[in-house]
């Protein structure tokens, strides 16, 4: 089981790596594919608290690392109130909240009812996008909410939601790999 | 709650609460720390989309080029086929102003005709031109080009007859050679299917003294052929026991006639 945990920060690592390379569907509303938040909850629902919350971590913090901007320094004169940013690390509370969101499925997935899993993914990335929305616009005081906004959420989290069986064949041929069940209960339930 | 968990998620947040709370400059080193170890693998995929970009560049590029190239083409094909047509009117052009030319020097009252059939089993022996009784054309006229002598209307219509070429067996002129008292009947020989074919002048003298290049006319003999009108030019003579042959080229090209002449009558 170690070794499967330790795999899955790794296969998070490489997702940061790939991501560096996922183009923008221009014709989707320039929507994305998030992979490495997929990846991060393919593997919350097979792992345990601990670890979900470590790779919450691994990931909000790099995530944050890679997208967070330096603050731009302007002429005060002109520029009295500078654009407010969300601060570094706040992506480590969104991540482990949706990380805990899939643990709720936890238990259907060890039944091997991978596919509710599969659709809370699309639902969880359109939560994590929606209130990552929402507390940049609380910082910076004006909430807009357009059209073209929700039909980015709606785009980027069903095509990310789209790649999950993927996620979730990969994960599970590595927990084979190294003799790790993903499906205790549906295992146990055969045997009998 | 069991104790590990919370314990994880203790550690978690004193970890949120730790990224929280870094200084700007403390950003900037875990971003610059970040971006440092993860740079060779962006060198080299960035080395990479731009080698696949090219290529795919370059595929649309010779795409392009190929569609390009395709309707340069059809172009050309066209131009082609313009051009062609453009020479056959020039070629057709020179020739109807040469029969003009012809028609206003020459002695005889003719009637300029278009060659418009010829069948190839009987190339050499017939053809058909588009003048015909209405034009005043009757049976045994002589036919003419600007060359010399072509044949004899064998069967004339309404609109079109028929003419016998000087290269068939049956079509015999009586004529004469050029700086010779000789004097002899010109005629097509049998089964001559080459690209030119020779005629045979027979009934000259024993010691006919002719060589090669002496040109033929009509002598004007049997009231066919008005005389004076080149037939051909000698190739060769073959003496024989009681008389002298000789081959003769005609005038005429006769593997490519357009226009001919009807000769009507002599105008002097």
């Amino acid at each position: 089981m170690f070794r499967y945990n330790l795999s899955t920060v790794f296969l998070l690592l490489a997702a940061f790596l790939v991501q560096q390379f996922m183009p923008a569907f221009t014709g989707l509303s320039n929507a994305r594919i998030l992979l490495v938040h997929l990846v991060f909850l393919c593997t919350a629902v097979t792992v345990a608290t601990p670890t979900m919350l470590a790779m919450a971590f691994i990931g909000g913090l790099f995530w944050d690392a890679h997208c967070s901007l330096a603050p731009i320094t302007m002429d005060p004169e002109v520029y009295t109130q500078p654009v407010e940013s969300l601060p570094f690390g706040y992506s480590i509370v969104l991540f482990a909240a949706i990380g805990f969101l899939m643990q709720g499925l936890n238990p259907l997935f060890r039944q091997g009812k991978w596919q509710f899993s599969a659709l809370l993914t699309g639902v969880a990335i359109f939560l994590y996008l929606g209130a990552e929305f929402v507390l940049i616009s609380f910082v910076r005081g004006d909430f807009v909410i357009s059209r073209s906004i929700i039909r980015l959420m709606s785009y980027t989290s069903l095509l990310t939601m789209l790649f999950s069986p993927l996620v979730f064949w990969i994960l599970y041929r590595i927990a084979r790999l190294f003799d790790h069940s993903l499906y205790p209960e549906a295992n146990r339930g055969r045997r009998r | 709650m069991k104790p590990l968990n919370l314990i994880a998620l203790l550690l978690f947040l004193a970890g949120v609460t730790w990224a929280l709370t870094r200084s700007e400059p403390i950003v900037r080193e875990i971003q610059v720390a970040y971006f440092k170890a993860i740079s060779p693998t962006l060198s080299a995929g960035s080395a990479l989309e731009t080698k696949t970009r090219k290529l795919l560049e370059e595929t649309r590029h010779s795409k392009e080029l190929e569609a390009r190239l395709s309707v340069a083409e059809r172009e050309t094909g066209r131009l082609r086929i313009i051009e062609s047509r453009f020479q056959t009117i020039e070629r057709e052009n020179a020739q109807l102003r040469h029969a003009l030319d012809f028609k206003k020097s020459t002695n005889f009252d003719v009637v300029a005709a278009q060659v418009i059939r010829r069948h190839p089993t009987t190339w050499w022996q017939t053809l058909e031109i588009d003048a015909g009784q209405d034009n005043g054309v009757g049976i045994q006229l002589s036919v003419m080009s600007n060359e010399g002598l072509v044949g004899i209307i064998d069967r004339p219509f309404q609109k079109r007859s028929s003419v016998l070429l000087v290269t068939d067996e049956k079509c015999q002129v009586s004529v004469r050679v050029e700086g010779s008292p000789e004097v002899g009947i010109l005629s097509g020989q049998r089964g001559e299917f080459d690209k030119n074919p020779t005629l045979r002048l027979r009934f000259l003298s024993k010691d006919a003294a002719l060589r090669p290049g002496q040109r033929v006319f009509t002598t004007g003999r049997g009231g066919i052929f008005q005389p004076n009108i080149l037939v051909g030019t000698i190739l060769s003579v073959e003496k024989g026991a009681l008389d002298s042959e000789a081959l003769v080229k005609p005038a005429v090209n006769l593997s490519n006639l357009d226009t001919v002449f009807v000769v009507l009558s002599e105008n002097n």
